[in-house]
């Protein structure tokens, strides 16, 4: 699919995978390949499907069938040093000093004892808690510990980084920092796989999504592509009037006001200027530009407002 | 599955076991326990409460009371002085009110009344304050004995010492083996076979439950998915369960270095020995230590595994222990076995229970000890034991791998098999 377009070699290829928790089918033969060196978004509401396909593409546990390649690897437990994941589910040992946890973690992922402990203390250093090197995790804020936990999966410097909702709870300094970090990893070759429902991250800093509803890919592409396919469909009105006023405008498909600015999707055969005729006869129109959709309404039109189907599967194994 | 990665889960498990509070409390404790053990409870049963004892004595027309004073005189430990009551008119009741007031005013410690018996010459009651002192109470029943025993012998021409030391003669035990003669029999071998049966079981009891409770932590604060992004399932168990074991290994290391120790040093500093029919040679034999550590490291294997495989099932701490029971089942049955094996080494139902992989540590351990088995036996068991170590290891494994990833409801046993299939 996208793969040659952007670069000839895949990070991760996974095909026609199924997963099938008791009654649902969590995973439901996805197709979907992510490029090396990209930041890959893996979208989808709750209960997508997506950490589970994230877990069978990990070799966490097995497809019922398809096939994966992980880094080039048919098994991807062979290869797992070379992988850095931080899952959906934190935890850290919570009586175990902050150092040598992430020191700890760095030895599973394949580094030396010394060398672990000497990235741990230089990676403190870098996250703002050099001084706090021997408290004890369960000492540390929330927020903190997540920036630990996101270390951890970082500190062997993997080829392929596997991030499921890296940002959620944290604070804005600390999510521009962990912006910063991720488009750091990016420069220095690795590819990162961003699972997340923060549609501006994504917008942000996605090269290449994956929009997953119900176990398959629904939509899937480099993202400046797929916001091109859909043209400059959408407009971006600043307006001074009274609420409510942009109901029912003619060749609108959606509105999303904001009370003095507005987004509106276009339906496919509107012509722009009779919108704008149509909004400047109703309110006072401050500015108004023609836009490619933002990717929260793409998400919006192909998984619309759907009910995720398999929130028992969420809560039967966490998918 | 990489080495490597089963030393870095079993170096850090064995890391934080140690440094825990509650382990380093209790490899201390222990020992400090079984000293006081071993040095306060002799004391509390080799001597009386008191040193010196006031008693009364009014005789009810036994006759027996000139021979029981001096009988009770003679005692050197505590020293005994009686005090003859003169009865005279006075009933049993009231001399009994009287004695007590004395008794409860602590003029007197004690009283006896001797009444007459149709058939030994008298019979006696002891009313005192204390009469919870065994030694005591043995001693003056003794002197009781004695004081019957000489009235009876008087004028007969039988030497009352002779009698004495005929009833106190023992039959020497000395056990036979391959191996040589060795003073000391049951005594000796029931002593040494519970001891080491209690080691072991103790030891998986607590180390055990210990690693099941902390993979359910694990578990439960989620840690599990970062481990297994890094390590397999298998790695994670192997590991695990190394570093328990090692833990383990190290707090019974401490403590048989506290036991030898002890005995090496602490009972002659104390002028105690152990009974006569045992000797520190036959409560330790070479061929012992390396049975008992085959035994025991197996028997470890065995049942940490099961326990884990357990605690990977379960969601929270209250869940493990109600789980754990059906785990422990078989460990508790072969204790209990032992009691049976060390009495009846060498029946068939003995030699079928010590094949049995679940039951082997604990009771062809036992056998080994008591009555050793033909070698072929012995190293039967041992693979057997070793045979089924995989096995567990294997299923474990498969639990391992779909459960630690499951929260919320426990799995029904059905579930589990159906779960291990698919895995």
């Amino acid at each position: 699919m996208l793969a040659s377009q952007i670069v000839n070699d895949l990070a991760l290829q996974c095909h026609e995978l199924v997963k099938q928790f008791k009654d649902t089918r969590a995973v439901d033969g996805l197709d979907m390949e992510v490029p090396k060196g990209v930041i890959f978004g893996l979208l989808g509401p709750n209960g997508s499907g997506k950490t589970t396909t994230i877990r069978m593409s990990l070799g966490v546990f097995p497809p019922d069938s398809g096939d994966v390649r992980l880094l080039d690897a048919p098994d991807p437990l062979s290869v797992r040093h070379r992988v850095g994941y931080l899952p959906e589910e934190r935890g850290l040992y919570a009586k175990m000093k902050v150092i040598e946890q992430l020191a700890f973690l760095g030895t599973i992922r394949g580094l030396s004892l010394s060398e672990a402990g000497r990235r741990a203390a230089a990676w403190l250093e870098r996250l703002g808690l050099g001084d706090r090197q021997n408290s004890l995790t369960n000492e540390l804020s929330k927020g903190n510990q997540q920036k630990v936990q996101f270390a951890s999966a970082i500190i062997h410097e993997p080829e392929l980084i596997v991030l499921d909702e890296p940002s959620s709870g944290l604070d804005p300094v600390n999510s521009r920092l962990l912006s910063d970090l991720i488009l750091e990893q990016k420069k220095r070759g690795a590819t990162v796989i961003l699972s997340t429902h923060r549609m501006e991250e994504v917008e942000a800093m996605c090269d290449a999504i994956c929009l997953i509803h119900q176990g398959k890919p629904v939509l899937s592409g480099r993202l400046s592509e797929i916001k091109a396919a859909y043209g400059k469909s959408s407009v971006a009105v600043e307006y001074d009037g009274a609420p409510g006023s942009l109901e029912d405008l003619p060749g609108v498909a959606t509105v999303r006001d904001t009370g003095r600015a507005a987004h509106l999707r276009l339906e496919p055969s509107a012509d722009s200027q009779t919108v704008l005729r149509a909004l400047v006869d109703r309110v006072r129109v401050r500015s108004f530009s023609l836009e490619e959709p933002h990717i929260e309404e793409i998400f919006f039109e192909k998984v619309g407002g759907t009910p995720s189907r398999d929130a028992s599967a969420t809560q039967e194994v966490r998918a | 599955m990489s080495p490597r990665q089963i030393y870095f889960i079993a170096r850090r498990e064995y890391i934080a076991r140690v440094r825990n509070k509650a382990f380093i409390f209790t490899t201390l404790l222990v020992p400090i326990l079984l000293l006081g053990y071993i040095t306060v409870l002799p004391i509390l049963f080799t001597r009386t409460s008191t040193e010196k004892l006031s008693l009364a004595l009014a005789d009810f027309e036994s006759g027996k009371a000139a021979a029981l004073t001096e009988r009770l005189e003679g005692i050197k430990e505590p020293t005994i002085t009686v005090r003859s009551v003169e009865v005279g008119s006075k009933t049993e009741d009231e001399i009994r009110t009287e004695l007590s007031d004395e008794v409860r005013s602590e003029r007197i410690d004690g009283y006896i009344l001797l009444t007459p018996d149709p058939d030994v010459g008298a019979h006696a009651r002891y009313f005192a304050r204390e009469t919870g002192n065994p030694v005591l109470m043995g001693r003056i029943e003794d002197a009781f004995r004695s004081a019957l025993l000489e009235s009876v012998l008087a004028g007969s021409g039988v030497d009352f010492d002779q009698v004495r030391k005929i009833e106190h003669s023992d039959v020497d035990v000395i056990t036979v083996s391959k191996q040589g003669e060795e003073a000391g029999g049951f005594g000796a071998v029931f002593f040494s076979t519970l001891a080491l049966g209690m080691l072991l079981y103790m030891a998986v009891l607590i180390n055990g439950q210990g690693m099941a409770m902390a993979i359910v932590e694990e578990k439960s604060s989620r840690l599990i998915e970062v481990v297994l992004g890094a390590v397999t399932a298998m790695e994670f168990m192997t590991g695990k369960i190394l570093g328990v074991l090692g833990s383990g290994l190290t707090q019974l290391g401490i403590w048989l270095l506290c036991a030898l120790f002890v005995f090496l040093y602490g009972l002659p500093a104390l002028a105690m020995s152990l009974p006569p029919d045992m000797s520190l040679t036959s409560l330790i034999k070479p061929e012992i230590v390396l049975y008992f550590s085959i035994f025991f490291a197996l028997g470890y294997l065995l049942y940490s595994m099961m326990f884990a495989a357990v605690a990977a099932t379960c969601s929270s701490t209250e869940e493990v222990s109600q789980a754990m029971f059906p785990a422990m089942l078989p460990l508790i049955l072969a204790f209990f076995s032992t009691f049976y094996a060390v009495t009846n080494p060498a029946t068939t139902a003995t030699r079928v229970l010590s094949l049995i992989p679940l039951f082997t540590p604990l009771v062809m351990l036992t056998r080994v000890n008591v009555l050793m088995p033909p070698l072929w036996e012995v190293w039967l068991s041992i693979l057997l034991l070793a045979l089924a170590i995989g096995l567990v290891f294997w299923l474990c494994s498969k639990v391992f791998r779909f459960a630690l990833l499951m929260h919320g409801k426990r799995p029904s046993l059905i579930e589990i098999v159906r779960m291990m299939r698919a895995a």
